[in-house]
């Protein structure tokens, strides 16, 4: 989530595009991505590079790329949206890009990134939303079974104030700053004119760039990221809610999209009704053998189809009660002695 | 006398054929003031697309016709063309026959009424004579049939024609007086849409008057035969709306086809009067709005029964022309069925007096239809305003030729009985006035 408006906020959505497309890149789809950009870099009129946004001043990297989604723009993202997303309660009408459809198997990872101060982070310049209402919400969420463990990254000044106020279990919180430091940005572009990118972020994105889906780097890792050296603030992190060592938590766990796989050597038998079930279907309707690509519908058949024949036809007894009501209005009105004729 | 019909007929079979077949039939076929949501083609075709697969046409807000007129076009649609050239054919062949009839009831009255010493002596010009007659029934079928509103309504294949056929075998049926036919014609043209059952009054009137019936409350003859004609009718508007019911096995034609025409949900532009106040006016008031609209169609049936009660078929031509003014969605092949009826009158011309301001006004209008609409929608100079106020003129043009009509018909009846030339107390000439 990307919070500001603006030109000179182009680091922020440079923030956001750096860990969407690590995200990507390890493997989680659009469909499981929410992106929230308050404002268009990539296409602004100030921007003197149009359909880039890059991360770094030697342009070594364009975070936009070809294939970014984003889920909610502009004046879309609000805090109620916002809230929204996470709690899952939203008109019927938002379409499923717009959602996110966890569950209690869900790891979720949530970026906060934009202007903020000692518990509260500003949406669009105009409206905040402060830490107790965000505990509240992933409280809902723990309530609701909506994950099953969460992942909380913000990059903003004071950020570590956001996080002082969760109370449910299952979420790791990692903050750029310490409440009375500002998160300080990494370096101006002269090109470009404005800072590209903050440093927290920046050496995340370093950190993560080295990740690829088979490592086993953890989060003891992550928070080694950035020390006051390189960042001037103090970035902090949180874990007492979290129930497992954050040594054994692999960055892929919520960075990445990899799936435990396990090779089982012994045979498994399924439900023993299943083979009655089968044996039910006669041996040639089953095709014996699979049908060549060219043979599955033949070039004459599709050339000459005929219009398709029509499927509803009106019921027998309406037709026979119309007829016959016809009939007698013709009998009644010319008489009965044409019957004769009929017959 | 069937030659000329013969060839009027042909005549108007290539007209309609040759517009089918050139490039304006498709942008005919999408005026709005030819094809209401009520009578439209494509609808048809959607709502039997519809049940093709598997879905009830009247389950969306698109389709508005009966379970009838899907049964007649489920076997018909790929000779819609041939449907509707026969269907007009239909027509102008039924009106044509009850004209003639006609013309001899109005021959035997006036004879009967000239023996009976009851005209004034001075009015020997008023008389209509066979002579002049002679020609009407095939004047009316020619108005009918080559009328450009009814051309245009053939061509863009509007079952506004269906309906008119159906309320032309009505009249022929009323005219040649079998009761029975009468009420299932009329029973039909309620079912298909729902105001000719005002057309109930003249035709009672008229068989009353051909069983020789005296219109007085008290008599029990006049009840007897009232009731006998509403039962028919009742009876066969409840039979046919049964077994439409067995065509899908639901009720769902029954707000789709009445509680459309009667709560005028779809405000679409047409040539009537509903569509523009219903756009401007506020939630709260539509309810009230739609009920004053709905019963100003039917609130004229009972004045004109009495004041037209000696007058039957007058009266059928000035309903029909009241219902195609005030129905929720008019278009111009309503308009078509009440102006063949105008050469029956056309002796009643001297006493018109507006009539040419009225035709200028109705051509005008009829050319300027199409114009404003495109300045409104295509071109964005023009407003809905602009459009309305083209509709408003075109109705005042028929409400005025209308009551043109009404007058002229009741000054000539008044000249007949009081003769031609009038005075008043103190022998200055007087003059007739319509209060």
């Amino acid at each position: 989530v990307c919070t500001s408006r603006f030109w000179f906020n182009y680091r922020h959505v440079a923030n956001t595009l750096s860990v969407y497309r690590s995200v990507k890149r390890l493997g989680i789809p659009d469909s499981h991505i929410v992106l929230m950009l308050a404002d268009d870099m990539a296409c602004n009129p100030r921007n003197p590079k149009p359909a880039t946004v890059f991360s770094h001043k030697n342009m070594e990297l364009n975070v936009y790329g070809d294939d970014v989604e984003v889920d909610y723009r502009s004046y879309e993202v609000t805090v109620e949206n916002f809230l929204r997303v996470l709690t899952g309660r939203i008109p019927p009408s938002t379409p499923r890009s717009k959602r996110l459809l966890s569950d209690d198997r869900s790891n979720i990872l949530i970026y906060m990134t934009g202007h903020g101060g000692n518990g509260f982070l500003k949406f669009q310049d105009s409206e905040e939303i402060t830490n107790v209402e965000l505990a509240d919400a992933f409280e809902q969420m723990w309530q609701k079974r909506r994950y099953n463990e969460l992942l909380f990254i913000i990059d903003t000044c004071q950020g570590a104030s956001m996080y002082e106020r969760f109370y449910s279990p299952n979420i790791m919180a990692l903050a750029s700053s310490q409440v009375g430091e500002d998160s300080l940005s990494h370096q101006p572009d002269l090109g470009i004119g404005v800072h590209l990118m903050d440093r927290y972020t920046f050496y995340v994105l370093e950190f993560l760039e080295e990740i690829h889906p088979a490592s086993q780097t953890n989060m003891n890792d992550l928070f080694q990221v950035c020390p006051k050296s390189l960042c001037v603030s103090t970035p902090g992190h949180r874990t007492d809610l979290f129930q497992r060592d954050p040594r054994n938590v692999l960055i892929t766990d919520f960075f990445g999209s990899v799936r435990k796989v396990e090779i089982t050597a012994e045979t498994v038998a399924l439900d023993r009704g299943l083979a009655a079930f089968e044996s039910k279907f006669p041996e040639d309707e089953l095709a014996t053998e699979p049908l060549k690509y060219a043979e599955q519908l033949p070039v004459a058949q599709i050339i000459h189809q005929k219009p398709k024949q029509k499927d509803w036809h009106p019921p027998g007894g309406f037709i026979l009660g119309l007829w016959a009501l016809i009939i007698m209005v013709f009998f009644k009105t010319y008489g009965i002695k044409h019957m004769k004729h009929v017959f | 006398m069937a030659a000329p019909l013969v060839l009027v007929v042909l005549a108007a079979v290539t007209v309609r054929a040759a517009l089918f077949r050139s490039s304006l039939a498709a942008f005919i076929a999408e005026r709005v003031e030819v094809a209401s949501p009520l009578n439209a083609w494509k609808r048809v075709v959607e709502g039997l697309a519809l049940l093709d697969l598997g879905v009830s046409p009247y389950s969306g807000a698109i389709f508005h016709e009966t379970p009838l007129i899907i049964y007649l076009f489920h076997f018909l649609i790929e000779y819609a063309e041939l449907v509707f050239m026969v269907t007009d054919v239909l027509t102008a062949v039924a009106l044509y026959l009850a004209i003639q009839d006609f013309n001899k009831v109005v021959f035997k009255k006036q004879k009967l009424l000239i023996e009976l010493d009851k005209y004034a002596p001075d009015v020997a010009e008023l008389i209509q004579t066979p002579l002049e007659m002679h020609y009407i029934p095939l004047k009316v079928a020619l108005f009918y049939l080559l009328n450009p509103y009814s051309v245009m309504s053939c061509v863009a294949k509007s079952t506004c024609a269906i309906n008119n056929s159906v309320i032309a075998f009505f009249i022929l049926a009323t005219i040649k007086g079998s009761a029975f036919l009468s009420a299932v014609f009329l029973a039909l043209a309620t079912y298909q849409s729902l105001y000719p059952l005002t057309l109930f009054a003249p035709a009672l009137l008229y068989l009353l008057q051909r069983q020789f019936i005296p219109i007085k409350l008290k008599s029990k003859s006049f009840w007897l035969y009232t009731m006998q004609y509403a039962s028919l009718y009742l009876c066969s508007l409840v039979v046919i709306i049964c077994l439409s019911f067995f065509l899908l096995n639901s009720w769902d034609f029954i707000p789709s086809v009445y509680g459309f025409i009667l709560s005028v949900p779809d405000l679409t532009p047409n040539i009537g009067l509903f569509w523009y106040f219903f756009a401007e006016m506020f939630e709260h008031f539509s309810l009230f709005f739609v009920c004053v609209f709905q019963i100003n169609v039917f609130f004229y049936t009972i004045p004109l029964a009495i004041k037209l009660k000696e007058h039957p078929v007058f009266f059928m031509f000035v309903q029909i022309a009241i219902i195609s003014i005030f129905k929720s969605y008019p278009t111009v092949g309503d308009v078509a069925l009440y102006m063949a009826f105008l050469p029956v009158w056309s002796h009643l011309y001297r006493f018109l007096r507006n009539i040419f301001i009225l035709s200028c006004v109705l051509i005008f209008c009829s050319f300027l239809f199409p114009v404003l609409w495109h300045l409104w929608i295509y071109a964005g100079s023009a407003n809905s305003n602009f459009y309305y106020a083209i509709t408003l003129t075109f109705n005042i043009g028929q409400i005025l030729l209308i009551s043109d009509y009404f007058y002229a018909f009741l000054r000539r009846e008044y000249y007949l009985t009081h003769g031609l030339h009038l005075t008043r107390q103190d022998g200055t000439e007087a003059m007739l006035v319509l209060k």
